[in-house]
C-alpha cells in the first residue's frame, strides 16, 4: 500500500495532466477501489466498467482533490463506492462523468478536525459491534453494499418506515459512541 | 467531541449520514445537494461522515483487477493505451550501446508494442556517424510533430566550417535539412514529401562554409552517413 504523501502527490500531478503519474496512481490504487465496487456490484464485468469510470473522474477531477478536507485514498474510494452504486442503480442508463464527483464537497477542516475524525474512523468497527446485530449488519449492508432503504427492508423483513428508523437511530448511536 | 455536530440541528447531521451513504431518495437528495452549496457547517459534516464511516474500508479485500481494464481505461481517456513519452523513446534508444543495438531493438519493440490493435506510432531512428566514429549523432523522427531531433554525440564542426544535414531518398538528390546549430541538440522539420519514405531515408552531415553550401546540394566532405529504420 502506498504512502498518503506518495498518493496525494500522484494525484496533484494527474491534475496538471502528467499520464504517467495517473499511471502509477491506478497501479497503486485500483486493487482497492476495485474490492470497493466488487461489493457493491458483485459482477465482475460491470465491476471492471465501473472502475474505468471512477478512474475517469479521479483523472478529470484530481484538481478538486486538494479542496476535500478527506484523506486521498478516501476521496478516491468515496468516488468509487457512488460510481458503482450509481452503476447498481442506473444499469444500463448513461452514467454521467461529473455526477458522482459533484457529491464530493469541499470542506476545509482543521488539522485538529481532521484528527479528531481520523481517530473515529478507526473507532467505527468497535462501535458498529455495540449496536444490536442486524442493526450493524444493515450500515454495513448500506455503506459497503450501498444498500437502498428499500433493499434492506425488504431483506431484513421489516417495513421501509421501520427501517428507516432503524437506521437513522443507529447512525445516531453510532455518532455518539465515535464521538466518546 | 464531534466536530461541527454542535452547531447545527441534530437532524442536519443524520442527513448528512444518509447522503453519504446514499439513502436519501432521489428528491431529498436534490435538495440536500442544493442545500450543501450554501451551507459549509452541511459540507462539513457530509466530510465528518465520509470519514467516520471510512474505518469500514480497511474490511475490504484488494481484488487486482484484470490488466485489460486498464488498457481500456487508457484508450478511453486517451484515445490509445499510454507509452513512454516521445523522449523517453528516445533516451533509451541513445543508452544503447552499439554492439546491443539489435539485441535491444528487439526487445525494446516486444515491449513497445502494446497487445491492441491499435498500431503504436512507429519510432524512427537513425544513427548518423563517422567510419571512425569522429562525428556522431542519433536522430529520432517524430512522426506527430515531422520532426527529425538530433543529438549529436562525438565530433564537432571545423573551425570556421560547419556541419550541414542532408536527407536522400533512394536515387534522388540530396536534400538539405539545414545548417546544424553549435548545441548539440536541435530539431529540423522534414519536408512533406520526404516523410512517407522515411523508412530507409539515408541522412548525411557534409562539411560546408559558414551559411551552409552555396549550391543547394553538398559542396564539402561527406562525413558522416546513416540510414533510418524503425525501431
Amino acid at each position: 500500500m502506498a504512502t498518503t504523501e506518495e498518493i496525494e502527490d500522484l494525484i496533484a500531478r494527474s491534475a496538471i495532466g502528467d499520464r504517467a503519474a495517473f499511471s502509477r496512481l491506478y497501479d497503486r490504487t485500483s486493487a482497492k477501489l476495485f474490492g470497493i465496487i466488487l461489493r457493491v456490484l458483485k459482477d465482475r464485468a460491470s465491476a471492471e466498467d465501473a472502475l474505468q469510470d471512477a478512474f475517469m473522474k479521479v483523472w478529470r477531477h484530481a484538481s478538486r482533490y486538494s479542496a476535500n478536507g478527506a484523506s486521498p485514498m478516501t476521496w478516491m474510494i468515496t468516488i468509487a463506492r457512488n460510481t458503482a452504486i450509481d452503476h447498481l442503480r442506473r444499469r444500463k442508463e448513461t452514467v454521467d462523468v461529473d455526477d458522482a464527483a459533484d457529491r464530493l464537497v469541499s470542506s476545509t477542516p482543521t488539522p485538529e478536525q481532521s484528527a479528531v475524525a481520523a481517530g473515529e474512523a478507526r473507532r467505527i468497527t468497535v462501535c458498529l459491534d455495540e449496536l444490536e446485530q442486524d442493526r450493524g449488519a444493515a450500515v454495513r449492508g448500506a455503506y459497503l453494499e450501498g444498500r437502498s432503504y428499500a433493499d434492506l427492508a425488504e431483506s431484513f423483513g421489516v417495513p421501509l418506515n421501520t427501517m428507516r428508523t432503524w437506521l437513522r437511530r443507529s447512525l445516531q448511536r453510532l455518532q455518539e459512541c465515535m464521538a466518546r | 467531541m464531534t466536530t461541527g455536530s454542535d452547531d447545527i440541528p441534530q437532524d442536519d447531521g443524520l442527513l448528512a449520514a444518509e447522503y453519504v451513504l446514499r439513502l436519501l431518495d432521489p428528491v431529498e437528495d436534490a435538495a440536500f445537494r442544493a442545500r450543501l452549496a450554501q451551507e459549509p457547517a452541511l459540507a462539513a459534516e457530509v466530510t465528518a461522515w465520509t470519514t467516520r464511516l471510512s474505518g469500514l474500508d480497511a474490511s475490504v479485500a484488494e481484488v487486482a483487477p484484470r490488466s485489460a481494464v486498464k488498457t481500456g481505461l487508457e484508450r478511453r481517456l486517451f484515445g490509445q493505451p499510454a507509452r513512454p513519452s516521445f523522449w523517453q523513446r528516445a533516451g533509451l534508444w541513445q543508452a544503447l550501446s552499439l554492439a546491443s543495438v539489435a539485441v535491444a531493438a528487439f526487445f525494446a519493440l516486444q515491449s513497445l508494442q502494446p497487445p491492441q490493435p491499435i498500431a503504436p506510432t512507429p519510432l524512427f531512428v537513425s544513427e548518423i556517424a563517422a567510419e571512425d566514429q569522429s562525428l556522431r549523432l542519433l536522430a529520432v523522427y517524430d512522426s506527430a510533430a515531422g520532426e527529425v531531433r538530433l543529438t549529436r554525440t562525438a565530433g564537432s564542426a571545423a573551425e570556421g566550417r560547419v556541419l550541414q544535414l542532408w536527407a536522400i531518398a533512394g536515387e534522388a538528390a540530396p536534400v538539405s535539412l539545414g545548417v546544424l546549430p553549435e548545441d548539440s541538440t536541435t530539431a529540423v522539420i522534414l519536408p512533406e514529401a520526404l516523410r512517407p519514405g522515411i523508412a530507409g531515408l539515408i541522412l548525411a552531415v557534409s562539411d560546408e562554409p559558414p551559411g551552409g553550401s552555396p549550391t543547394g546540394a553538398p559542396t564539402g566532405a561527406v562525413l558522416a552517413v546513416g540510414a533510418v529504420s524503425a525501431l
